[in-house]
């Protein structure tokens, strides 16, 4: 037996040397103890960015003694005609495939903007909009546009008690118009702001540009080009012009925002998730208590509804694929003692405002809206429906008289809506 | 559109492409008339495929409900050679531009929330007004067709006002005042205005869905 140990201890003690030799490196107790912790996390994953299934449920828990809320999701622009493929490339369009995966042409797909209401009547906002008209008016290969003040007005809401934005992440199409809410705080991620610092500093020596922000176009023609000639475009590193950065800058100057680092509670049963690198490098989720559960806004991390029930990735741009998947559990736990997938709220979600997407069938068209729509999707404390009475038989003033004064139904269909009666609202861009 | 379609075509002459077609045309033709026709078919048939899948992946349509939608803007003239060429001298100056405003409200940012300090804020801000400088000596060195002096004379209005911002921030290194911050900030904020309206008139794409 003792010269059985002898063996056993004489074994370790040559491994122990033989691994501590080849190099040199052995390592110091510091080290050590660094590498054991990093050793519990995600590789490349922030300490901050990972949250444990555990520490989720928790939050779970938790909120279910926390005050309800009341929500509903607005259409702030809507992009058409956009492939599938460049979009998610799991649903790219095979030409005669009859496979639901693969037979659309083309997408429309919403910008949504969350609004949610606590008891005591002021507002958070998840999400922002666009605010950039020019690029409505040039592209056209948008519809629908309104003003988010004048939408919350139309259906019901004050804006004057929006309070709070949290936003997803700082991409010009959903950090716009946060100058039309100038008493509201803004949330936003440290690392969201760091990345972009990095990013339209980053050398090119070596990348031909692919890689540094701000511009994604190329020079000789004016067109948008994906990889390899410009890849930066396809990246979440290019989303910023300096108007949408002013604006947030306009706020911190104001002393009306929340530079956050991961996980945060902003109130109770409203608590802010990392989604580090889920699509920006700062992305963050909103978990808001309601009636029917927790509900988990994503912005672009949860591009598309589809993409999570699925499991396919909902945004080429996203920053790693992983990351974005863990972001999907993440909601996946928030809402396991609920309606699971379904309370996870898309920015991007082609079937929004339908049947299709069961959380937001409760939906209308917005009164003077240019076709954007509107969709309750929780009510609490006593707050009575926004939707119309009539919602179903009865019509309304679709544009303003300005844009036309056209009429239909308050589920007009999208695309007749689109085609036949939005308008280019007006906009600045010069003659 | 069409001046995207003639650069296209210009940027075939002395391409692997031209050479190639260069080539075929001293071969003899192989194949019957039937067979020419066929040959014909299966091509245009690849063509067409080819086309779509590219298009499917690098893309997205534009036009298609343009033309049926009641109010959209009427189609935009082609850019003249005098136009483009502005265009295109702009461009690398625009991206400086576009980095450094950025840069200028992420450094006030950082400032602000006490992630930099002043030494570091000041580092950033003189760098950035040096480069707002030159970039308005490089935008002055161009000569604009008339039909863009308009244009032009907005967008150096712009950089000036990006300067004005970053020599006021510069101030507070002078007598300490933070207040010079928020006095700093319409300047910049208007400028971020400006660049984007004519970044948008010149470059429509520049900012794609994200």
């Amino acid at each position: 037996m003792k010269s059985k140990l002898t063996h056993l201890l004489r074994a370790v003690a040559i491994a122990a040397i033989a691994g501590a030799l080849p190099n040199g490196s052995a390592l110091a107790a510091d080290d050590l103890s660094q590498n054991s912790l990093n050793s519990l996390l995600p590789p490349q994953t922030l300490p901050q960015g990972f949250e444990s299934t555990g520490q989720l449920l928790r939050d779970q828990q938790e909120a279910t003694n926390a005050p309800l809320y009341s929500a509903w999701l607005v259409e702030s622009s809507r992009f058409i005609n956009v492939a599938p493929g460049s979009f998610m490339p799991d649903r790219a369009f095979i030409p005669g495939s009859t496979d639901p995966k693969h037979n659309i042409v083309f997408f429309d797909f919403p910008a949504n903007v969350g609004i949610i209401k606590a008891k005591n009547g002021k507002i958070t906002l998840y999400d922002s909009g666009w605010k950039q008209l020019e690029y409505i008016f040039d592209w056209n290969t948008s519809c629908c546009w309104w003003d988010l003040r004048e939408q919350m007005k139309n259906i019901g809401l004050n804006p004057d008690d929006v309070i709070r934005i949290v936003i997803g992440h700082g991409h010009w199409d959903h950090a716009g118009q946060l100058d039309s809410f100038p008493n509201a705080v803004l949330y936003v991620q440290q690392e969201e702001l760091k990345q972009i610092d990095f990013f339209t500093n980053y050398p090119v020596e070596f990348n031909q540009g692919h890689i540094r922000a701000v511009n994604t176009v190329d020079p000789l023609t004016g067109a948008q080009v994906g990889p390899p000639q410009q890849a930066c475009a396809r990246t979440p590193v290019c989303g910023y012009p300096p108007q949408t950065v002013a604006e947030i800058e306009g706020k911190v100057l104001a002393g009306k925002a929340q530079i956050i680092n991961g996980r945060h509670r902003i109130a109770p049963g409203l608590i802010v998730h990392p989604a580090f690198r889920g699509h920006t490098y700062g992305s963050q989720l909103l978990q808001v208590n309601t009636e029917r559960g927790q509900l988990v806004f994503g912005s672009d991390t949860y591009s598309s509804w589809e993409g999570i029930r699925d499991w396919n990735v909902a945004n080429i741009q996203q920053t790693d694929t992983i990351q974005q998947f863990l972001a999907y559990e993440k909601c996946y736990v928030l809402t396991s003692n609920s309606d699971s997938f379904n309370n996870c709220l898309a920015a991007h979600e082609r079937l929004s405002y339908s049947d299709d997407y069961p959380i937001t069938k409760n939906w209308w068209t917005i009164t003077d809206g240019n076709c954007s729509r509107a969709a309750e999707l929780t009510l609490a404390n006593g707050e009575k429906t926004h939707v119309p009475a009539d919602v179903t038989t009865g019509t309304t003033r679709i544009t303003v008289p300005a844009l036309g004064g056209a009429f239909g139904p308050w589920r007009i269909d999208p695309v007749v809506c689109k085609d036949t009666i939005s308008m280019v609202p007006p906009h600045t861009v010069m003659p | 559109m069409e001046r995207k379609a003639a650069a296209s075509a210009e940027s075939l002459r002395g391409s692997n492409a031209g050479r190639a077609i260069e080539f075929l045309s001293h071969l003899r033709w192989p194949l019957s008339r039937k067979g020419s026709l066929l040959a014909v078919a299966i091509a245009a048939l690849i063509g067409i495929l080819g086309f779509t899948a590219v298009h499917e992946t690098t893309t997205t349509s534009r036009g298609s409900a343009v033309a049926s939608r009641p109010a959209v803007a009427p189609p935009k003239p082609a850019f003249t050679r005098a136009e483009e060429a502005y265009i295109q001298a702009l461009w690398p100056i625009h991206g400086e531009v576009e980095r450094n405003a950025v840069r200028l409200s992420l450094g006030r940012i950082f400032y602000k929330v006490d992630d930099i300090g002043k030494a570091e804020l000041k580092t950033r801000v003189e760098a950035e007004l040096a480069a707002f400088r030159h970039a308005e000596e490089r935008i002055q060195a161009l000569q604009p067709p008339p039909s863009l002096a308009g244009p032009h004379g907005e967008y150096l209005g712009a950089v000036r006002l990006f300067q004005q911002s970053a020599i006021e921030t510069l101030k507070m290194f002078e007598d300490g005042d933070d207040g010079h911050l928020l006095a700093a900030y319409p300047a910049s904020r208007e400028g971020s205005d400006k660049v984007r309206e004519v970044g948008v008139k010149f470059w429509e794409d520049e900012f794609p869905p994200h």
